[in-house]
């Protein structure tokens, strides 16, 4: 039972996407040791934008009062409805331009070749023209190859399933990879949490589970393990959708959006601004929002309207439009529209957990100001953590925690606990029994119910029935997580990411069960509380594992998060 | 695996060069080619793990693949209320 590998490192980083590869290279910069498991095959192109992307929001301090740190932090709180970790979302905030020009450095070209300079775009009710439209095709592979010029030791198509935790400090995980079944058990003095948002939670038009907005391959697979290890996870009530071309859960509409097409109803009627005075340019939410409300008032299909556009734009459409997800064009191909000329039928995608259409208020792990979770030495950033900002707030936020990680190694004492070996094996036996022939539940019905679950009681529409019923039917199903079946490794890896979607939806619901309030629409819309509270509901849901099941506490929003892990009273 | 169902991408056996790239490339571990195996095609091992992306078309060295959508996506007829929940009131 001992054929495992042992790693010793100092410096362990669980996912290979921005927020890893960019927590990674401060880290490498000052001399440490890092080992990064990440579950692609080329570090060059994993993580969600491994085909590439199109837009980067930052400040850039380039002259005008807009563009400051500070004209940005002033509007966040009311970016975010008012919950929002402002000590964590100001520190990101005014790293960004530092940390812009650092990817620059990296060979990142920003600027688009045509005008020499960079297009800069006002988008999703941000109050400046911060979002950079650029070529990104390549955006990742500059920072993967700056992580293995660093020479940091990269398990590729490895699968972290339990972190190794003793007295509330995190010093390292156990892993598989599921081409060769081999396990890698890593002992690191600081783990960096970047696995990404939580998707394959609920159903879409097309009701396949991997067609999905957001990256389908990125489970929650932090969230769930940072959960188990104690760490408190915040804003998990809220969900995000998008609007995707109907049937084709796509990113790349919001860029169409924002050089100026249009949404119209089945009667023709441009309804947006009817929702918000800033028409297709409110927030994200706001979009999505509008949307579901013209389908549930039967005004469906909804529909893109690019006809009115100059040719120049959409020239510019046409040649940015396979940036953000390199098949739309042959989507488009396949199924006879031609956006210039044509209407095109919208949906709304399936939900992912993330930072529900909200820039600066992520849904995860709840961190400090230097990325540190509730546990000691666990830091978290990119998208499972909760301040979460797209690509850019991945590559600052994981910048801020692998400097957080170089103070927090200088400033630990005291040796690594040893690795228990009968822990080892009870994590191995319980992945072999999934590889048992005999078990009698697939994974893919397993998780087909959880979305079923989702979809009906935990997503868009919320009432206290419904989600006590969702409750009941997930903690069900944990029950029979023993009798999960994978058919080999691949499929292995497919049942501990189940596991984790389970674990997810089963937080999301009790979170969203507390806020007895409706908080940016659709994010978290409890038809039984129809309205905001701001009497009583500018606070934090906060979510930490109990004796049994979940347990929730909430935090005013005029505290950070970090006022309420242990761990700071400790020290205090 | 489920041999009936729908296969995202075609590859060409005459383009194709058995080269690896796609295998690497696919974020969901879903395409399989023995390594330095000049006689057999990659396989599509888990068709329906596919998320469309195209990485492995927009690698392949000779242009040997093509994505194709399946009918749900290309004609979809889902109505999208039903997406969004159940609830009484």
């Amino acid at each position: 039972m001992s054929d495992w590998t042992q790693l010793e490192t100092d410096v362990l980083v669980i996912g290979g996407g921005v927020a890893g590869t960019m927590a990674a290279i401060p880290v490498l910069e000052a001399g440490y040791k890092v080992v990064i498991c990440e579950k692609g095959k080329v570090l060059d192109h994993c993580g969600s934008i491994g085909c590439g992307v199109d837009h980067y929001l930052t400040v850039m301090d380039s002259g005008p009062e807009w563009d400051t740190p500070a004209h940005l932090i002033k509007h966040v709180p009311e970016l975010t409805d008012y919950i929002v970790d402002m000590a964590v979302a100001s520190r990101v905030i005014e790293e960004m331009p530092r940390i812009f020009r650092k990817i620059e450095s990296f060979g990142v070209d920003f600027k688009d070749k045509r005008l020499g300079t960079y297009y800069r775009l006002r988008s999703f009710g941000l109050p400046g023209t911060y979002h950079i439209n650029f070529d990104g095709t390549d955006f990742k592979k500059c920072l993967g190859e700056r992580v293995r010029k660093g020479k940091a030791t990269v398990l590729m198509r490895t699968m972290v399933v339990q972190l190794l935790t003793k007295d509330n400090r995190a010093y390292g995980a156990m892993a598989f990879n599921f081409r060769t079944g081999e396990w890698t058990v890593i002992r690191a003095k600081a783990v960096v949490l970047a696995a990404g948002d939580v998707n394959r939670i609920s159903r879409n038009a097309s009701g396949l589970a991997f067609d999905s907005w957001h990256f389908p391959y990125n489970t929650g697979d932090a969230q769930a393990m940072g959960y188990d290890a104690g760490a408190l996870l915040a804003n998990m009530e809220s969900v995000e959708a998008t609007l995707t071309p109907k049937g084709f859960s796509t990113q790349g509409l919001n860029a169409l959006v924002s050089l100026g097409a249009y949404f119209v109803n089945k009667r023709g009627e441009r309804f947006m601004f009817r929702y918000d005075p800033k028409g297709e340019n409110a927030r994200r939410a706001v979009l999505a929002d509008a949307v579901i409300n013209e389908y549930l008032l039967g005004n469906g299909p909804v529909y893109l309207d690019c006809r009115h556009l100059p040719q120049e734009t959409l020239d510019h459409m046409e040649h940015t439009l396979q940036v953000d997800r390199y098949t739309l064009p042959a989507f488009y191909q396949q199924k006879g529209v031609n956006f210039r000329e044509e209407l095109v039928e919208i949906s709304v995608s399936e939900l992912s957990i993330r930072r529900s259409g909200v820039y600066f208020r992520g849904s995860g792990l709840a961190v400090d100001t230097h990325g540190e979770t509730s546990v000691q030495a666990l830091y978290a950033a990119g998208d499972c953590a909760t301040v979460s900002g797209g690509i850019a707030g991945a590559a600052v936020l994981g910048h801020i925690a692998g400097e957080g990680v170089v103070a927090r190694i200088g400033a630990l004492h005291g040796t690594l606990p040893e690795i228990d070996a009968s822990t080892i094996d009870a994590v191995r036996a319980r992945a072999r029994s999934h590889l048992d022939p005999t078990q009698g539940l697939p994974w893919k019905v397993f998780e087909d119910e959880v979305r079923m679950t989702v979809t009906d009681h935990v997503g868009v529409r919320r009432d206290d029935r419904g989600l006590r019923l969702a409750l009941r039917t997930l903690q069900a199903l944990a029950k029979r997580e023993p009798e999960l079946r994978a058919d080999d490794l691949h499929g292995l890896m497919r049942v501990h990411e189940a596991k984790n979607v389970r674990k997810n939806a089963e937080v999301m619901a009790a979170a969203s069960l507390a806020r007895t309030e409706t908080r940016t629409g659709s994010a978290h819309w409890r038809v039984d509380y129809p309205k905001p509270d701001e009497d009583h509901w500018r606070r934090f849901v906060l979510v930490e594992r109990g004796g049994d099941g979940p347990r929730v506490s909430t935090l005013s929003t005029s505290e950070p998060l970090s006022a309420a892990f242990s761990r700071a009273v400790a020290a205090a | 695996m489920n041999t009936t169902t729908f296969n995202p991408i075609r590859i060409d056996e005459e383009k194709c060069v058995r080269c690896d790239l796609c295998d690497w490339i696919c974020p969901g571990d879903l395409i399989y080619h023995e390594e330095g195996n000049k006689q057999k095609l990659p396989v599509v091992a888990y068709p329906d793990e596919c998320w469309y992306c195209g990485l492995c078309q927009s690698i392949c060295p000779t242009q040997a693949i093509d994505v194709i959508f399946p009918e749900q996506m290309v004609r979809n007829t889902t109505d999208v209320t039903t997406l969004l929940g159940k609830v009484e009131s």
